[in-house]
C-alpha cells in the first residue's frame, strides 16, 4: 500500500522507509469493533475508498510522533482555555472538551445527500411550527395527535397567531445523526432551541490545521470557517421592519457561569456583534435598548442562547433574573427578532420526533431523505406495553431532558434501574419514548493502548435566515470510554474534526 | 460600548496593574533589606499599610507578609487574587480583548496555579517578582499592538493609570507609615543612610531610578527631589501627574470632548485634581505636609473611581454586581 512519493511531505515522512508499515504506526494493531460500522475501515479491514489516502498518510505517523502532536494540540486548548463548565459545579470548573486528532471523514457525495435531507427536515419543522401556532392543519387532519402538541411543555400559547419575520422559527438547528450498523445516517434528535457545540467545530479545525498543516494541502476538506458570517448574514436577513442598516444584532447569554459561555463569547467575537447579558438590555415602549456608555442604543435582532423560560420574567418565569422584562412584548410588537423564535421546543420535543417523517410527507409531499430511528411512544398503550416488556433491550428517554440526562440504557441497566423507569413510565407515559439500542458507528480514536474503535455521532448545524445553509460536516462527538454509547460532553465524551472530503482521484 | 463591558475592561486593567505594583513593592522591600539594617517592625508592616491592610493574621515578618501578599486567596490585594480577578474579568469580555491578550493572560493564570510559579517563588524570589511585573508589561504590549484603540482600549487605559496614580502615591507615602521623617524638610546632611536608602528603594520600586538620575543632575535634597519626580514629573509614566493626565486623555477619548473642555463628572474631577497639582511646587507640598498631599491624591482617586462608576457603568442607577471591584 505504498503511496506515490509526490504526496509525501518531508516533515511527515519518517526516517526509515519501511516505518509506514512498522508496528508502531498509528493504525497498526487497530481492531475493528465487530458489531459496528467503522468510519474508516470496511468489514474486510481495508479502508473505505474515500478514506484510503487519509489512512495511508496518517498511518505513516509513528505512535510517539502522533502522541507529540496530540500534546501540542492539548496545549492549544489549555492555553486558550477552550472550555465548557459543568453544571453541577456552581462556580464552574472549566473543563477542556477532550479532542481526538484522528479526523472523522465523510465522503462529499454522501454528505451532499445528507445535507439535502437536513434542509428538507428543517423546512418541514418550520412549516410545522407555523402551523401549530396558526391553523393547526396537521392536527385537524389527524397526522399528529393534538394532545401531544398542545400538551408539550414547550408549546407556547403566547405565540399563537404571531408571525415571526420571514416565518422563520428555527434559525439555528443542531440535528444529531448516528450511523447504524449498515452505515446509514439516521436522525437521533433535532435540537431546535439553543443548540451548542459549533464553536468546537471551528476550534477543532484551527487546531487540526496547526498540528497537521500538510494533511490539509493534500485533501480537499470543505471549509467550516464561514459559519460565523453565515450566521450573521442569516440574523441580518430576519431583522424586523424599521431596523438599522446594518441592523444591531446582539448575542444574549445567560452569563459567564453558563456551561457554554465560551461558545457565546466565541461566536460574538467571530460575528463582530456584542455579547450581552439580560441586564445590559431594557425595554421601553416595546422597543429593546442596549445600555451603553453613551446612553441607550436600539437593538434589532437578538441571537439568544437563553431558554424560553428565562427570556422575560413578565411573560414567562417570573423568577428569572437572566432575562429582560418586557422583551416578549417587544417581540410580539414586531420591534425585535428573536433567534431562535419562542416556542420552537415543541418541534424538537422527543414526543413529537416520531412524527417528523410524516410532517415531511404532509407539508412537502416528499419522502424523507433521512430516516428516524424507530421509536416507541409510551403514550400509546400498545407501544407502552411493548416498552415495559422489553426495557432491557431499549433505550428510554425522558422527552424534556437533554445532555444524556434522564436516560435508561436498557442493556447495561440494573433491575433496580429498570424498575424505577417502569414506575416513571406508568406514572407519566407522555414523558417517555423508547428506541431500540442502535450500535453507533465507530471511528479510530487515540487511546492509551494506541488507536482503538470508539463510538461516534454527528451533529450538523443548519442555519436559516431567508435561506438555509448547512455547515459542512459538523461536530463529531466521540465516546472515550470503551464500549460506551454516550457521547455527550457532560458525560465524558470528546470530539473530533469532521472532514467532508471532496473526491480525490 | 456596553456599560458592563466597559466596567470589566476597566477592572481587568486595574487588577493587572495592582498585581504589578504589589510585586514591585514586595521586590524592592526585599532588596532593600539585603543592604540595610532596618528594625524588624519597620521592615514589612508598611507593605501592608500601603495596600490598606490592617488585619493580616500573625506577625508581619518577611515570609508571612510576602506569602500573604503573593498567594493568599482571601486577601483581595494579593498578587494571586489580583491576577485571578483580572483573568476572570478578561474571560467575561473575551470577545472584546484580542485573542493574543487572552491567551497570554490565561497562560499566566495557569502558570500561577501550577507548581512552576511556586518553585520560582521558593528558589528565586527576585525572578518571581520580575516575572509578575512582566505579565502586565506583556499584556500592555500585546494590547497596544493587537487591540483597536477605540473605546474598550480607553477604559483599559483609564483603569491602568487610575490604579497606578493611586499606587505611586501610596508607595511614596510609605515613609510616613514607617514613622520616619518624610513630610518635613530633610537635608541630605541630616539624612541617615537608612533614610536615603528608602528614597532609593521607593524610586526603584517605581522603575524610576534611572529616569530620575537622567533628569535630576544636581541633587540638593534627595527626598524632595524623589517626591517631585514621582508626583509632579510630566514625562515619567509612573508619576502621579503623568498618570492623571493619561486618565484625562482616556476619559476625553470616551466622551469625544477636547481635553480643555471637561464635561462630565469624571472629566471635571480629573481637571480639578490635575489643577491642584499644577498649582503647587514641591516645596509648598512639603511645607503643607507630603503625607497630607498624598492622602488627598489617594482619596481623590477613590472618588474618581466612584465617579467613573456613576458616569459610565451605572447609567440608569441600577445597583451593579458585587464581583467587579473592591
Amino acid at each position: 500500500m505504498l503511496q506515490s512519493q509526490s504526496l509525501s511531505h518531508p516533515s511527515e515522512r519518517t526516517d526509515k522507509p519501511d516505518s509506514q508499515v512498522g508496528s508502531d504506526s498509528l493504525f497498526a494493531g487497530y481492531r475493528r469493533h465487530q458489531g459496528a460500522w467503522d468510519e474508516l475501515f470496511a468489514a474486510d479491514g481495508e479502508p473505505h475508498p474515500h478514506c484510503r489516502l487519509l489512512v495511508e498518510r496518517l498511518g505513516q505517523l509513528r505512535s510517539n510522533e502522533f502522541q507529540n502532536r496530540r500534546a501540542s494540540a492539548d496545549l492549544v486548548f489549555i492555553n486558550q482555555s477552550i472550555t465548557f463548565s459543568v453544571y453541577s459545579d456552581r462556580r464552574g470548573v472549566e473543563k477542556i472538551f477532550p479532542f481526538d486528532l484522528v479526523p472523522r471523514p465523510v465522503a462529499a457525495s454522501e454528505w451532499d445527500r445528507t445535507e439535502a435531507g437536513l434542509k428538507q427536515r428543517i423546512l418541514a419543522l418550520n412549516h410545522f411550527l407555523y402551523d401549530v401556532y396558526h391553523d393547526r392543519r396537521i392536527i385537524k387532519e389527524g397526522i399528529i395527535p393534538g394532545e401531544l402538541v398542545l400538551g408539550s411543555k414547550c408549546y407556547r400559547p403566547e405565540m399563537i397567531g404571531f408571525e415571526p419575520p420571514g416565518r422563520q422559527y428555527v434559525h439555528v438547528c443542531g440535528t444529531d445523526l448516528i450511523r447504524d450498523t449498515k452505515g446509514e445516517f439516521l436522525v437521533l434528535e433535532d435540537n431546535g432551541r439553543t443548540p451548542s457545540g459549533v464553536s468546537y467545530v471551528l476550534e477543532n479545525r484551527v487546531v487540526m490545521k496547526k498540528v497537521f498543516p500538510q494533511l490539509f494541502q493534500h485533501f480537499r476538506v470543505r471549509r467550516v470557517e464561514d459559519y460565523p458570517q453565515r450566521l450573521r448574514d442569516a440574523l441580518f436577513s430576519v431583522a424586523p421592519a424599521g431596523a438599522g442598516d446594518p441592523p444591531t444584532v446582539v448575542l444574549l447569554t445567560p452569563g459567564p457561569y453558563n456551561s457554554a459561555y465560551f461558545e457565546h463569547s466565541f461566536l460574538a467575537r467571530h460575528m463582530g456583534i456584542e455579547l450581552v447579558v439580560g441586564r445590559d438590555l431594557f425595554v421601553e415602549d416595546d422597543v429593546v435598548y442596549l445600555q451603553t456608555t453613551h446612553g441607550a442604543e436600539k437593538v434589532d435582532v437578538i441571537y439568544r442562547r437563553l431558554d424560553d423560560d428565562f427570556l422575560d420574567p413578565e411573560a414567562f418565569r417570573p423568577d428569572s433574573l437572566l432575562g429582560v422584562p418586557g422583551l416578549f412584548r417587544a417581540y410580539r410588537a414586531g420591534n425585535v427578532t428573536l433567534a431562535n423564535a419562542v416556542g420552537t421546543g415543541v418541534a424538537d420535543d422527543k414526543a413529537i420526533y416520531p412524527f417528523v417523517e410524516d410532517m415531511i410527507r404532509f407539508y412537502l409531499s416528499e419522502e424523507p431523505i433521512l430516516r428516524n430511528v424507530p421509536t416507541y411512544i409510551c403514550d400509546r398503550p400498545s407501544d407502552r406495553a411493548f416498552v415495559l416488556d422489553h426495557l432491557h433491550e431499549l433505550v428510554v428517554k425522558a422527552v424534556n431532558e437533554s445532555g444524556g440526562y434522564g436516560m435508561l440504557m436498557g442493556h447495561t441497566s440494573t433491575e433496580a434501574q429498570r424498575a424505577e423507569f417502569r414506575e416513571k413510565i406508568r406514572a407519566n407515559p407522555r414523558n417517555y419514548i423508547a428506541q431500540p439500542i442502535v450500535t453507533l458507528s465507530t471511528c479510530p480514536t487515540w487511546t492509551d493502548e494506541g488507536s482503538a474503535p470508539r463510538h461516534v455521532d454527528l451533529r450538523p448545524y443548519i442555519v436559516s435566515g431567508r435561506s438555509t445553509w448547512v455547515l459542512p460536516g459538523g461536530l463529531t462527538r466521540t465516546a472515550l470510554v470503551k464500549g460506551s454509547l454516550v457521547v455527550n460532553s457532560s458525560q465524558g465524551g470528546g470530539s473530533k474534526d469532521t472532514w467532508v472530503m471532496e473526491n480525490t482521484r | 460600548m456596553i456599560s458592563r463591558v466597559a466596567e470589566h475592561c476597566f477592572w481587568m486593567a486595574r487588577y493587572l496593574e495592582r498585581a504589578e505594583d504589589t510585586a514591585r513593592i514586595l521586590d524592592v522591600n526585599q532588596t532593600l533589606l539585603l543592604d540595610y539594617h532596618v528594625p524588624m517592625e519597620q521592615q514589612w508592616r508598611p507593605v501592608l499599610i500601603i495596600s490598606g491592610i490592617y488585619d493580616m493574621p500573625g506577625e508581619p515578618q518577611a515570609e508571612t507578609v510576602q506569602d500573604y501578599m503573593t498567594w493568599e486567596a482571601s486577601n483581595l490585594c494579593s498578587i494571586a487574587s489580583s491576577l485571578a480577578a483580572a483573568r476572570e474579568n478578561a474571560r467575561i469580555i473575551r470577545e472584546v480583548i484580542s485573542a493574543e491578550m487572552w491567551e497570554r493572560l490565561n497562560y499566566y493564570h495557569l502558570w500561577m496555579q501550577g507548581s512552576a510559579a511556586r518553585q520560582l517563588y521558593e528558589n528565586s524570589r527576585c525572578d518571581f517578582y520580575s516575572e509578575i511585573r512582566r505579565i502586565n508589561q506583556l499584556i500592555h504590549g500585546i494590547a497596544d499592538g493587537t487591540m483597536s484603540h477605540d473605546e474598550p482600549w480607553s477604559f483599559f487605559q483609564l483603569g491602568t493609570y487610575l490604579e497606578r496614580a493611586c499606587q505611586t502615591a501610596r508607595i511614596l507615602d510609605v515613609k510616613y507609615h514607617m514613622g520616619m521623617r518624610g513630610g518635613d524638610k530633610v537635608q541630605d546632611a541630616d539624612a541617615t543612610p537608612v533614610d536615603n536608602a528608602h528614597w532609593v528603594a521607593i524610586l526603584t520600586s517605581c522603575s524610576g531610578y534611572e529616569p530620575f538620575h537622567k533628569k535630576v543632575r544636581q541633587l540638593q535634597d534627595t527626598g524632595m527631589a524623589v517626591a517631585e519626580f514621582l508626583v509632579l514629573d510630566n514625562e515619567f509614566p509612573r508619576s502621579v501627574r503623568c498618570c492623571l493626565r493619561r486618565c484625562e486623555r482616556a476619559a476625553h477619548a470616551v466622551s469625544g470632548r477636547p481635553v480643555d473642555q471637561p464635561g462630565d463628572g469624571v472629566e471635571k474631577m480629573l481637571a480639578e485634581l490635575i489643577g491642584w497639582l499644577n498649582g503647587r511646587s514641591i516645596a509648598e507640598v512639603f511645607r503643607d505636609g507630603l503625607h497630607e498631599a498624598l492622602t488627598h491624591v489617594v482619596d481623590s482617586t477613590h472618588e474618581l473611581g466612584a465617579a467613573i462608576h456613576r458616569t459610565y457603568f451605572d447609567v440608569r442607577g441600577r445597583t451593579g454586581s458585587s464581583k467587579r471591584g473592591v
